[in-house]
């Protein structure tokens, strides 16, 4: 079944009168059967926490786990302590919040629009929270971090709105087939205005390349702090959204004869990944790759069940960001590549591998 | 051939012979950078590029800071056609000359620069002279303007821009050789001796009051730069700063950084390094002054990350201007005042 809905994704899919139609389940990913994918999900929690250990101790200097030991536990205030506490620390809490989040949220939005392609990107989350984040600091003069991320993370809400806004004018409501159109034309729209801004202002290179290709480097302990309710409340909602979703994946009719409130699932949706997207951008920039990419290679593992792919999109997510981000810091020294430009040198290599294994597993 | 193609041929055969004649007579001694400036009479050589010095420019467009000022210096404010791209306020002697100018607060395009019908565009930097931009010196040449980068920013080819500097080139002798240059192809070489001379004796006086005073391991470590959202952009070995900071009697933090100007590091790199200075160039716009630091050094200052920093616990972090970075006659100024911050106790 996986493959047939591959093949036309975007069309409804109609119902299989030979199967009880609950959620898609077993058979489909290299990991089969429950035992199998939470082993598998410990061993991918191992490589997070490996992920997480190196992020930590490889950088300009490296660390050993004694010197992060004693940064907390005997703190002097030497510039090891400092490093530890208010460099590398926020900046690996911030590439597990931000990466769990990107992942997540590209499960949701390729969920709900049944667009294999979805990431956040496409319901116009990143474009509009650079351009809010460009128009407060070129505009408004906001020069402080906290300040212009509560404006990336309006704008990221705005444009979701937008977006949601446009694709339900018309007689037939909100279809993935329209979210996806109305995301990108607005997308575009205020991409093009955010390049506008940034090619008219003089110092623009430096101060908004980071809303160009994102980074983990500017972490701040303050600002992560600020983010956890909103990212809860996304991952939350997200958690409650993966059996209507699996329902979703069958097609609009067969969903709602299942009796979902399809209104309902894209709305909360929505709302989740404003939440989550939204933040990880303002909180390290519009990131590409990782939102697409994550939850393919999750359903490829573990075949298309929403109740599987989301925890493992939350753990491969944030696994793929801090190797990408270690990555950067370590191969252009002593200066760093942004994380944004990383990712995909990282996850592309693997996306291929299993996305040819699998062929493109089913939404 | 099209009456430009001609002359741009005669000035390249010219050219050729000028330089054979001066090769034979300069055969040994002399460093390439700086052409006898006396004896030329139809091209100067710039970057490598012959400009046609038969007759003086009489319309100027004058791209970027240090070329404004440059240009007010040497007296030819009434021959400018056109200004752009200030990084801060222009010297308070220039500041009368610059308000009757028309101003472009970015590059103008192409067509907006020919609607001036220049004869020359001085840069105070290279990036101009791209396709990019306004398109190789080659490429103005064809449309019958010729132009002029400062010296210690030449690319090594026309059409390159900063990944091509040649550090050697980055001295202040050749902020010197090309003002005497253009004072010859302007014809204000009276007024360009006087500049220099300014100049020199500003050096001078700074290398005077350090002179035995400063031990070669004793000089300072200066970091000119401002945060971003990676960590710091720090100004790199092949930056006019480097050469700043060598004449007021420090040493430039991060000159082993080279292959661009502009570098970005990682605040961990800062902290590795800890410079004795830093000294934030705020940039970019015609009334910015280096009083407009003080949000970014109040930033630094606080920054938990960088609490050990001994600039930040001496309380050495200090506003500059990035036009005080830059090659051009302000940088003798620049000098005295990057030595009065780092030796405060040798210039009181």
């Amino acid at each position: 079944m996986a493959d047939r809905v591959a093949e036309r994704p975007l069309s409804p899919a109609p119902a299989e009168p030979h199967r009880k139609p609950r959620p898609p389940s077993g058979g489909s990913g290299l990991l089969s059967g429950p035992g199998a994918r939470s082993i598998g999900l410990m061993a991918a929690l191992l490589v997070l926490a490996g992920a997480l250990l190196a992020s930590v101790l490889v950088g300009y200097q490296q660390l050993s786990v004694a010197d992060v030991y004693i940064a907390y536990a005997g703190f002097t205030g030497s510039d090891t302590d400092l490093v530890v506490r208010h460099l590398r620390v926020p900046r690996t809490l911030a590439g597990l919040a931000v990466g769990a989040a990107l992942g997540v949220s590209g499960v949701l939005v390729q969920g709900v629009t049944r667009n294999p392609l979805g990431d956040p990107g496409i319901l116009g989350i990143n474009a509009g929270a650079a351009l809010a984040a460009v128009l407060a600091i070129s505009v408004l003069g906001v020069s402080a971090l906290l300040g212009y991320v509560a404006f990336a993370f309006l704008g990221a809400a705005a444009a979701a709105c937008a977006v949601y806004a446009v694709g339900s004018l018309g007689p037939d409501g909100a279809g993935p087939v329209r979210l996806a159109l109305a995301g990108a034309a607005i997308s575009a729209l205020l991409g093009s205005l955010t390049s506008a801004i940034i090619l008219r202002d003089r110092a623009s290179l430096d101060e908004y390349r980071f809303w160009v290709v994102g980074s983990l480097a500017g972490a701040d302990g303050a600002a992560l702090l600020q983010a956890l309710p909103f990212l809860t409340a996304g991952l939350v909602l997200a958690v409650a959204l993966a059996r209507p979703l699996n329902a979703v994946a069958l097609g609009d009719e067969l969903a709602r004869s299942l009796g979902t409130r399809l209104w309902l699932v894209r709305g909360a949706s929505a709302l989740a990944v404003v939440l989550l997207a939204g933040t990880a951008t303002a909180a390290a920039g519009p990131i590409g790759f990782v939102g697409v990419a994550v939850p393919h290679i999750a359903r490829a593992l573990v075949g298309p069940d929403h109740r599987w792919v989301l925890p493992w999109s939350a753990v491969l997510a944030p696994v793929l960001l801090l190797v990408a981000d270690v990555v950067g810091r370590v191969v252009a020294r002593p200066e760093e590549l942004q994380v944004g430009i990383v990712t995909a040198l990282v996850g592309a290599p693997f996306f291929i591998l299993l996305v040819r294994r699998r062929r493109a597993a089913g939404l | 051939m099209k009456p430009t193609d001609a002359r741009a041929a005669l000035g390249r055969a010219r050219s050729a012979a000028v330089l054979a004649l001066l090769l034979a007579a300069t055969a040994c001694g002399g460093s390439p950078s700086s052409p006898a400036p006396e004896t030329a009479g139809e091209t100067i050589r710039n970057c490598d590029v012959d400009v046609a010095a038969a007759e003086p420019p009489e319309r100027v467009f004058a791209a970027y800071q240090p070329a404004i000022e440059t240009a007010h210096a040497l007296g030819i404010s009434d021959r400018l056609v056109g200004t752009a791209f200030l990084d801060a306020e222009v010297m308070d002697e220039h500041a009368a000359a610059q308000a009757e100018q028309e101003y472009y607060p970015n590059l103008p395009s192409l067509e907006e620069l020919l609607s001036h019908e220049p004869d020359f565009v001085l840069s105070g930097f290279n990036g101009v002279f791209t396709d990019e931009s306004l398109g190789t010196r080659a490429s103005l040449r064809e449309l019958g303007v010729e132009s002029w980068i400062l010296s210690p920013l030449c690319p090594s080819e026309d059409g390159r821009t900063d990944e091509t500097i040649d550090p050697a080139t980055v001295t202040m002798d050749n902020v010197y050789a090309d003002l005497r240059d253009l004072g010859t192809l302007f014809d204000e070489q009276e007024r360009a001796e006087q500049v220099i001379a300014g100049m020199e004796a500003t050096v001078e006086e700074v290398a005077q009051t350090l002179d035995g005073r400063v031990a070669e391991e004793d000089r300072p470590t200066v970091m000119i730069g401002r945060p971003s959202d990676q960590g710091f952009r720090v100004a790199g070995g092949p930056d006019f700063s480097t050469e700043i900071i060598d004449l007021a009697g420090g040493v430039n933090a991060f000159a082993d950084l080279d292959g661009r100007r502009n570098h970005d590091v990682a605040t961990e790199d800062v902290i590795a390094r800890d410079p004795d200075f830093i000294l934030v160039d705020v940039c970019c716009d015609a009334r910015m002054t280096s009083a407009d630091a003080a949000d970014q050094i109040e930033q630094i200052m606080d920054d938990p990350a960088l609490a050990n920093l001994t600039a930040v616990t001496g309380g050495r972090v200090e506003g500059f201007t990035f036009a005080d970075r830059s090659a051009g006659v302000r940088s003798a100024d620049a000098v005295a005042k990057v030595a009065g911050t780092i030796h405060s106790d040798l210039f009181g």
